[in-house]
């Protein structure tokens, strides 16, 4: 008997001290999650930055994770509609069904671009909400920022002082790190680009970077060789510097379009984990602007 | 008092009737230079403040902005807003076979409901509808309805109705209605999501192609970190292979079900399950004899169980599905049948043995394009008092070991449509067909989630 209350205590005492789990849906919210729950939380990123999160399969080991989790860090907007309900309802976890305060889609405080005006399957791969690739603005990371502080202090209220303080190192370190890519990139301002996907549109209007074509002429439709070529004939009009992609998507459109042009390829790093140098949320940006550059002349 | 004296003065300066005098003149300019002055310092004081003012509202709009946007007051009623999530597949079949398709058997086995052969030729295939929603803070619902030909009369069905707890406790959930039977892999998913146009043999045999149930399903997530999944379900147990009617619990199944990853490549899960009834009076009514004449069939009663393993492996390039992935998908069934066989005035003693599965591969080489290649077999061994009953019942012919290969590829041309070609050799029964099915499928509507 004392041995099973001594077993009881343990576990309650561990239920305490137990951090709060948390489930990112991308290796951006991971990171973050990290950089504001500081050694009281402990992270799990569903995708790696080598994934393409619209396409995840629900596996048995995210239904596992999704159950022990307190708090999901995701997108939202309908980018992971295809497999998180799923990992909801089948986790059977509460805490992190819609609406609970576990449950938290950092595109709900950032105001969307590209909010489509018309729905119709035809136009291709269409978010109803607005286009979720927020994470490619640190100016949107920084609004996360906020909101997840908060969400951190409601679900763990005992450590509050904690988040407040590492959120307000963080917005310090990163308001500065944000000056200091502005000025780094003030060379990147009109730059043209073509993109694979409509996926950059708020790394564009941070650093004024000027969109020529996408590759994509539906989004998530692979191009046809039509496309590409109309894409070609824009080029011809209005060169471009570079073509963007991430480093999940198919790089065939543009190794054909770098073979009939002299435009670069780069594949940026998207999001934490998208090239070996992006480690962090810090370093994303620095490889990215880095990346940009390098192909200047 | 200031700007009445201004225009007091200013009204007598500019009166020409009256006499103004030097020392007053002076006095009147210092005076309005004092006036400026002071009016200068009050405009400035003003400026000051507005562009105070000016800051703290750009101060509020960036923290205006910083605020989750609140929704948009729009003149939109409840009537259609919470409408649930509506999806419809629709289906087409073009179908070739060497055999005539009604001569089809599967040897050992009793083909029920729809585990016949397509239709020859042109023909519709099911067209499924699918509600869903949160019903309330504590359930969800779905619901799918096909609609399918049969006999050129179109025949509704229920495929699934049910309830489901939405966080009922931690890792628990419950569901109630009707539901595919939580026995092996495919039994779960629905015919469109299947990697193939036909069900496996042994669904077919044992099924007339899926199981479902109406009653009750419980199911837990423990809380480890590799996932472990048990659970249990009670139904009313008329389905085939089960039959008539209990009043209380007609069959009854529990699984476990774990799975993982395999680095960030591979993932798997593996389940078993055991499924029991004791049917009453499960009707054989596609037993050869079977002409307007000899309308009553041959029925069993007794006890069945049925014993399911599965096994699924996935693998895709770092893990993103997207753009290429493996997958393999092994099961195997075995049903066991205690009882008696009746059939007109006769009945025999019956103890027999269905058995078999499937292995498939399918291969994404790029988003568009998939295909496939499956090998399903069944076999089974009958003993039975009167071999002449088990001719009645359809379950003779358990000398052969029916078997089929199929190849398939499909074409992709969205998440949301499908076309696929597929070619079966089968050896159901003793006359080999060579089978071409070709099929599209599409999906209208709401984007839905498909299971691992």
């Amino acid at each position: 008997m004392k041995k099973l209350i001594a077993l009881l205590a343990f576990l309650f005492a561990q239920t305490a001290l137990a951090d709060i789990n948390i489930f990112s849906c991308e290796p951006e919210w991971a990171s973050l999650s990290q950089e504001l729950g500081g050694d009281k939380v402990s992270v799990f990123s569903a995708t790696t930055g080598l994934q393409d999160p619209h396409f995840i399969q629900a596996r048995p080991s995210l239904i596992a994770k999704a159950r022990n989790s307190d708090l999901l860090v995701c997108t939202g907007a309908e980018l992971e509609i295809g497999w998180l309900p799923l990992l909801q309802r089948k986790s059977g976890n509460s805490a992190i069904y819609d609406g609970a305060l576990g449950h938290f889609m950092a595109a709900d405080y950032v105001s969307l671009a590209n909010i489509p005006t018309s729905l119709d399957r035809s136009h291709g791969d269409v978010h109803v909400a607005g286009n979720p690739h927020i994470q490619t603005s640190p100016l949107n990371i920084k609004i996360v920022a906020k909101a997840l502080n908060q969400r951190l202090q409601q679900i763990d209220p005992t450590n509050a002082e904690y988040y407040q303080q590492r959120w307000q190192q963080f917005d310090t370190r990163w308001q500065a790190a944000i000056e200091n890519w502005q000025q780094q990139a003030t060379s990147l301002k009109g730059m043209p680009i073509v993109v694979q996907h409509d996926s950059w549109v708020y790394l564009t209007d941070w650093l004024q970077l000027k969109t020529v074509a996408v590759l994509e002429a539906k989004p998530g439709v692979p191009p046809t060789i039509g496309d590409l070529n109309k894409v070609l004939n824009t080029l011809q009009q209005t060169p471009a510097m570079a073509v963007i992609s991430a480093g999940y998507q198919s790089t065939k459109a543009s190794d054909w379009l770098v073979s009939k042009t002299d435009i670069h390829r780069l594949v940026l790093p998207f999001t934490v984990g998208g090239t070996k140098q992006s480690k962090d949320l810090f370093s994303l940006f620095d490889h990215t602007i880095q990346m940009l550059k390098s192909v200047q002349p | 008092m200031k700007p009445l004296k201004l225009v007091l003065l200013i009204t007598a300066a500019l009166t020409p009737m009256s006499p103004v005098f030097a020392d007053d003149l002076n006095d009147l300019k210092a005076e309005i230079a004092q006036m400026r002055a002071d009016y200068e310092q009050r405009i400035q004081q003003l400026e000051q403040r507005l562009a105070a003012n000016d800051l703290s509202t750009t101060k509020l709009n960036d923290e205006i902005k910083d605020v989750p946007p609140a929704p948009i007051a729009n003149n939109l009623t409840s009537k259609n807003s919470f409408n649930p999530a509506i999806s419809m597949v629709l289906n087409g079949n073009f179908n070739q076979y060497q055999n005539n398709p009604e001569d089809y058997a599967l040897d050992g086995f009793s083909v029920q409901g729809e585990g016949d052969l397509g239709k020859q030729g042109f023909s519709l295939g099911e067209s499924e509808l699918t509600l869903s929603a949160n019903i309330d803070q504590a359930l969800y619902g779905q619901t799918t309805i096909a609609l399918h030909e049969h006999e050129g009369e179109t025949e509704i069905e229920i495929e699934e109705a049910f309830i489901e707890s939405l966080g009922l406790a931690n890792g628990l959930t419950a569901r109630a209605g009707r539901f595919f039977s939580p026995i092996g892999y495919l039994n779960q998913r629905h015919i469109h999501a299947w990697n193939f146009a036909d069900a496996p043999l042994i669904y077919r045999g044992l099924f007339g192609n899926q199981l479902s149930t109406d009653g009750l399903k419980l199911s837990y997530v423990l809380p480890t970190d590799q996932l472990f999944e048990v659970g249990a379900s009670v139904g009313a147990g008329d389905s085939y292979p089960g039959g008539g009617e209990h009043s209380g619990i007609g069959d009854w199944l529990i699984y476990a079900k774990t799975g993982g990853d395999i680095g960030i490549e591979s993932s798997w899960q593996a389940s078993i399950s055991h499924w029991q009834s004791s049917p009453e009076d499960r009707a054989y009514s596609g037993g050869h004899s079977h002409d307007a004449a000899s309308a009553s069939s041959a029925v069993f009663n007794g006890d069945t169980n049925i014993t399911n393993l599965s096994l699924v492996y996935k693998w895709a390039k770092n893990g993103n599905f997207r753009q290429q992935n493996f997958s393999l998908i092994g099961e195997y069934f075995l049903l066991n049948d205690d009882g008696v066989i009746t059939h007109s005035d006769e009945f025999a003693r019956y103890d027999g043995k269905q058995y078999g599965g499937y292995v498939e591969g399918v291969y994404q080489f790029n988003p568009q394009w998939r295909s496939g290649v499956r090998y399903d077999w069944v076999a089974s061994n009958h003993k039975a008092s009167d071999n002449e009953l088990l001719a009645d019942a359809g379950l003779d012919g358990n000398y052969s070991n029916p078997q089929r290969s199929s190849v398939m590829v499909e074409y992709l041309p969205s998440e949301f449509s499908r076309i696929r070609a597929q070619v079966n050799y089968d050896q159901s029964y003793s006359d080999d067909d060579l089978q071409l099915l070709l099929q599209y499928t599409v999906s209208l509507g709401a984007h839905g989630a498909h299971s691992y």
